[in-house]
């Protein structure tokens, strides 16, 4: 019978029902679309910084001081440590490595440039480096980095060079003070300072021919430089499958309080939880032990504005967030509120027809559960559709749908129906059924 | 005597249920006319019709030269205003405005409101002392008093009342009973749609209905002289 | 009258009101902060995004010639310096010049920068120091900061003297300070230009200068190009703006929350909109009443809707003052300092609140053509 009254009642008088349902269906899916998108914008954002620069850099423990003005390292190439390509495959070994999206090895080596085989030698620093190289990672798969991916604000004008080329790319800075330099013509590029290394090779006296491929700006230092595959750098400084610095873009969680602290002095839960959490602190612990005898450093710049600007926009978000979910409960409440009052006659009625309140209370629930889940179904369908179409237009891939969700904005909605109908259940349960149904 | 009301082959039809089924009956000013019938009949309906609340289906209904059918939405708010006052079984007062206030509504509809004449009308039906109270604070009664001296506050040339005391207790009943014997008196045009016999026998003629016919209309007292 | 039925009905039936009330006034107080927080975002996130530090650089020229560790072409430093303070702009922050040299401390040749070592704070706040800044300088008592790769690799602590040669001129320097740039300066040592100049040689020449300049990117070119056309011998050169792709990134995250925005705002007006068209359903008696009574259709209405457009501009009031506050909390939570309020919400949202209370309250509009006895009769 109780059954059948719900029935009987949901389906009587659907043009008041349609109000509380247009109420609720918008109201869970503003809420589903911003839950949505607040829990995925977190990984979003810190994925698209990455695209604003390394945030790593990782230099010889046992190096000497560089000696940089300008964003230049004048080091002579005998001078200082190094560090061996054949590692860097380990980075993708690490437990965050994920969240290590590339690398990009450095090799500053002073030199000369020639126009031609027998013109003015012209005084420029090579910068060797990777474009797209593919590194061995010891697992067996080849992982592609360089500066397509850490550096991909660098515009080339023309073409990057292919990293097992004799292929060079000028810095605009550069090029402007060597006008006969453009895309295409070779020149001649021969070391300051050969090296010996420890590994005893002289470094290359002779010229090596590069062709330009492309003139870069890049807004820095390398303006004034030469880039040039780090094989090539290697060959001019007699360095082989060594580097000086790397700089590392990676994934990471903005830096707190608990990330700052010192690992050593962390109790076993705490350093699994610190271990666990892709804090810049814990890859870059995390990168010095695949790569012993190095010092790893946060390049403060980037990283800190990124994580200030995660933590902001994230908090942002999350208000915004909570303002969508009071607003989709207000809307709810106040039509659940407003439909019982509507419906006093029909309470009085009951009550005169000897119906105890909790029956009253109970039909009327029931009735507002069933919109609600109703309700909350069909808004978390057109939520999850307006949040794939939001994240698609602003990250430029949609958000899927978590379907994790759905019980919680039932759930939601289902409470806040049932909330918003027991105060005016409340005072319908004093009604005296007489003066209703007198008809005053 | 003068005709106020003609009604003549009066039809009510809603969707497929007939209310009125030609009803013609006339009204001579200054009479009670008692409207009986059990419940369903078409009371109502025809005292809805004659007050311009609703509409007919087919027929005339002419109160005071006016057809009532003809009039368009304008015309039906101006006649109600002018010509007619209503009194309800559930008294029907606006529940936050005082008494006096209900009474001067009744006044803002037709023209400008009179806070003296409004005094006096509820001095008049015995509520003088109870002017600023609200009708949740008045009993039955009373309230059906100030439902009267807002009813009669324009001067209206024709008194609608459906079960005017189905609301009340017998003390009540008899007090209010009593105003609509003094209207009378006073040459009031009452048409009075009840149920009980008790009260039909004070009015001058009683209409009897049923399932929306007339069973029986006696000629006017008056005009059998 | 009209004006005494209007105040009877509003205060008359305060119980049914309440609802309808809450809904305007936490409406209200929603909007105006959501559209305070909208209007403030593009600044605060331009703001966020602007890296700390300096980001504007006068240097000698386009001649200038990589070679090696002796330093590049000079400026003269009074000449840029004159032509700073004759701009006299208060967006300039901070402004200071530099020398660089390749020094010796014992046998390690370390980078040493001078420069005025108490405009560095403002110049970049971004560094967090050890120590102090600088302190009054004595005769062979030349303050020093060093930057914390300096001090690993030659084994310095606070208060350590460091022997600094140059082609056989040498200084004494004591570290005050440790600095932790999270950059190229971690590897440099700071010092008073005079000292540097003297060393190297150079009296009144530096080479570079760097300044630090509050506004937005166009604000900063302005500047840049004022300051040129004082200087055309030396280059002037913005550094550091948004990039690009910076820019991108902050307009797609301010479409984001201004979607979300819009959304909830239409939320809150279905909200409103759905609690006064159920007032007005309970306003049919009393419409129906008035009708009977022979009220005009236009009058009844009319009190109706001035009822609704009072508790629309009540409700928009008292909502959007909340609303202020609420931005401001939020502005705080969020950003830590301060939105800046627009006066302009405040029209903006009682006269959003009328608008959709009298759209909500339409129907009664539409009651205008019902007739009474159908309301009567009690559906």
């Amino acid at each position: 019978m109780f059954g059948r009254l719900v029935r009987e009642s949901f389906v009587r008088n659907p043009r008041r029902k349609v109000l509380v349902a247009a109420a609720l269906v918008v109201g869970m899916a503003v809420a589903t679309s911003t839950l949505t998108i607040a829990l995925e914008v977190g990984d979003r954002l810190a994925r698209e910084f990455r695209s604003l620069g390394a945030n790593l850099l990782v230099t010889p423990q046992a190096d000497t001081l560089p000696i940089e003005i300008g964003g230049v390292d004048y080091r002579p190439v005998n001078e200082g440590a190094y560090l061996s390509e054949t590692d860097l495959g380990k980075l993708k070994t690490i437990f965050w490595r994920h969240n290590i999206l590339g690398f990009t090895p450095f090799l500053d080596v002073p030199a000369t440039i020639q126009q031609s085989e027998n013109s003015d030698p012209i005084l420029a620093m090579i910068v060797g480096t990777w474009y797209a190289q593919d590194v061995s990672v010891p697992d067996g798969t080849k992982f592609k980095t360089g500066l397509s991916v850490t550096h991909p604000w660098w515009k080339v004008q023309g073409r990057w060079f292919h990293d097992d080329a004799n292929e060079c790319v000028i810095g605009s800075a550069l090029a402007a003070t060597m006008p006969g330099v453009t895309a295409g013509k070779v020149i001649y590029v021969t070391s300051r300072s050969p090296g010996d290394s420890a590994q005893g090779q002289p470094g290359a006296t002779q010229a090596i021919a590069l062709k330009v491929v492309g003139i870069v700006s890049t807004d820095d230092a390398e303006d004034k430089a030469l880039l040039v595959p780090l094989a090539i750098a290697q060959k001019l400084s007699g360095h082989p499958g060594q580097f000086r610095q790397l700089f590392v873009s990676a994934l990471t969680k903005p830096a707190d309080t608990f990330s700052e602290r010192d690992p050593l002095k962390m109790t076993p839960t705490e350093y699994d939880r610190w271990f666990c959490s892709p804090y810049i602190s814990s890859i870059s612990f995390q990168i010095k032990t695949v790569l012993p005898g190095t010092d790893v450093r946060t390049i403060r710049r980037v990283a800190d504005t990124e994580g200030r600007i995660l933590s902001r926009v994230g908090t942002l978000l999350w208000i915004v967030t909570l303002a969508a979910l009071g607003a989709a409960a207000l809307a709810v409440a106040a039509t659940s509120a407003t439909t019982v009052l509507e419906r006093r006659a029909e309470i009085g009625v009951m009550k005169a027809l000897g119906a105890t309140n909790s029956l009253i209370a109970g039909i009327f629930l029931a009735e507002q559960l069933l919109l609600a889940v109703a309700g909350g179904a069909i808004g978390f369908v057109v939520g999850a559709a307006l949040a794939r179409s939001l994240g698609a237009s602003v990250f430029g891939t949609p958000a899927s749908p978590r379907l994790i969700l759905f019980p919680v904005i039932l759930g939601i909605a289902a409470i806040v129906a049932f909330v918003g109908s027991l105060i005016p259940l409340r005072r319908a349960s004093h009604f005296n059924p007489a003066p209703i149904l007198r008809g005053e | 005597m003068a005709t106020l009301v003609q009604v003549e082959n009066l039809r009510k039809e809603f969707g497929n249920v007939c209310a009125l089924a030609g009803v013609s009956f006339r009204v001579e000013a200054g009479e009670w006319i008692a409207i009986m019938g059990p419940s369903g009949s078409g009371k109502t309906t025809l005292i809805n019709i004659l007050g311009g609340l609703d509409m007919p289906t087919s027929g005339q209904a002419i109160v005071d030269a006016i057809d009532v059918g003809r009039l368009d939405e304008s015309g039906l708010t101006r006649f109600r205003a002018q010509k007619i006052g209503f009194i309800f079984q559930q008294f029907h007062l606006v529940p936050y405005l005082t008494a006096l206030e209900n009474v001067m509504l009744a006044q803002y509809f037709h023209s400008t409101t009179d806070e003296k004449e409004a005094r006096e009308a509820l001095e008049r039906v015995g509520l003088g002392d109870r002017i600023e109270h609200l009708p949740g604070k008045l009993s039955g009664g009373e309230q059906q008093r100030v439902a009267v001296a807002r009813a009669l506050i324009n001067h209206p040339k024709l008194i609608l009342a459906d079960e005017p005391t189905g609301n009340l207790d017998e003390a009540n009943e008899e007090t209010v009973i009593q105003l609509f014997h003094e209207l009378h008196r006073e040459g009031h045009t009452i048409l009075m749609v009840t149920h009980a016999p008790s009260i039909g026998r004070l009015a001058d003629r009683r209409i009897a209905f049923a399932h929306g016919r007339l069973v029986e209309v006696p000629a006017s007292l008056k005009t059998s002289l | 009258m009209f004006w005494r039925l209007l105040w009877k009905l509003l205060r008359g039936s305060s119980g049914r009101l309440v609802v309808a009330i809450l809904a305007l006034v936490s409406g209200a107080m929603v909007i105006s902060a959501l559209l305070n927080l909208e209007f403030d975002i593009e600044r605060k996130l331009t703001q966020e995004f602007r890296m700390l530090g300096a980001n504007l650089v006068i240097s000698p020229g386009h001649d200038a010639q990589i070679n090696g560790a002796a330093p590049a072409a000079l400026m003269n430093e009074s000449e840029a310096f004159a032509a700073i303070q004759s701009l006299k702009d208060p967006a300039v922050v901070a402004a200071a010049p530099f020398l660089y040299i390749v020094e010796r401390a014992g046998d390690t040749p370390v980078v040493v920068a001078g420069t005025k070592l108490e405009e560095l704070p403002e110049l970049e706040p971004a560094w967090r120091i050890e120590g102090q800044w600088t302190t009054p300088s004595r005769e062979n008592q030349i303050p020093c900061i060093v930057g914390r790769n300096v001090v690993r690799q030659l084994h310095l602590a606070l208060g350590s003297t460091l022997l600094l040669s140059y082609l056989g001129k040498t200084t004494q320097a004591t570290l005050v300070g440790i600095v932790d740039a999270g950059g190229a300066e971690d590897n440099q040592v700071f010092m008073g230009l005079a000292e540097v100049q003297r060393l190297a040689g150079l009296p009144g020449q530096i080479g570079l200068a760097q300044l630090s300049v509050r506004g937005t990117a166009k604000n900063i070119s302005e500047y840049a190009a004022r300051l040129a056309a004082a200087l055309p011998s030396y280059e002037v050169r913005p550094i550091r703006q948004v990039t690009e792709a910076e820019g991108d990134l902050l307009n797609r995250i301010r479409l984001l929350i201004g979607s979300m925005v819009v959304l909830i705002l239409a939320l809150t007006a279905l909200c409103v909109l759905a609690t006064m068209a159920a007032l007005a359903m309970e306003r049919r008696q009393d419409v129906g009443l008035m009708k009977a009574l022979g009220g005009s259709i236009a009058r009844i209405v009319a009190l109706f809707m001035a009822e609704v457009g009072v508790l629309g501009a009540a409700g928009g009031f008292v909502g959007a003052i909340l609303g202020i506050e609420l931005s401001r909390w939020m502005g705080q939570r969020v950003f830590g300092t301060a939105i800046s309020l627009r006066w302009e919400i405040f029209p903006l949202t009682i006269a959003l609140m009328v608008a959709v209370a009298l759209a909500g309250a339409l129907p009664l509009r539409l009651l205008g053509k019902v007739k009474p006895a159908v309301i009567f009769r009690g559906e």
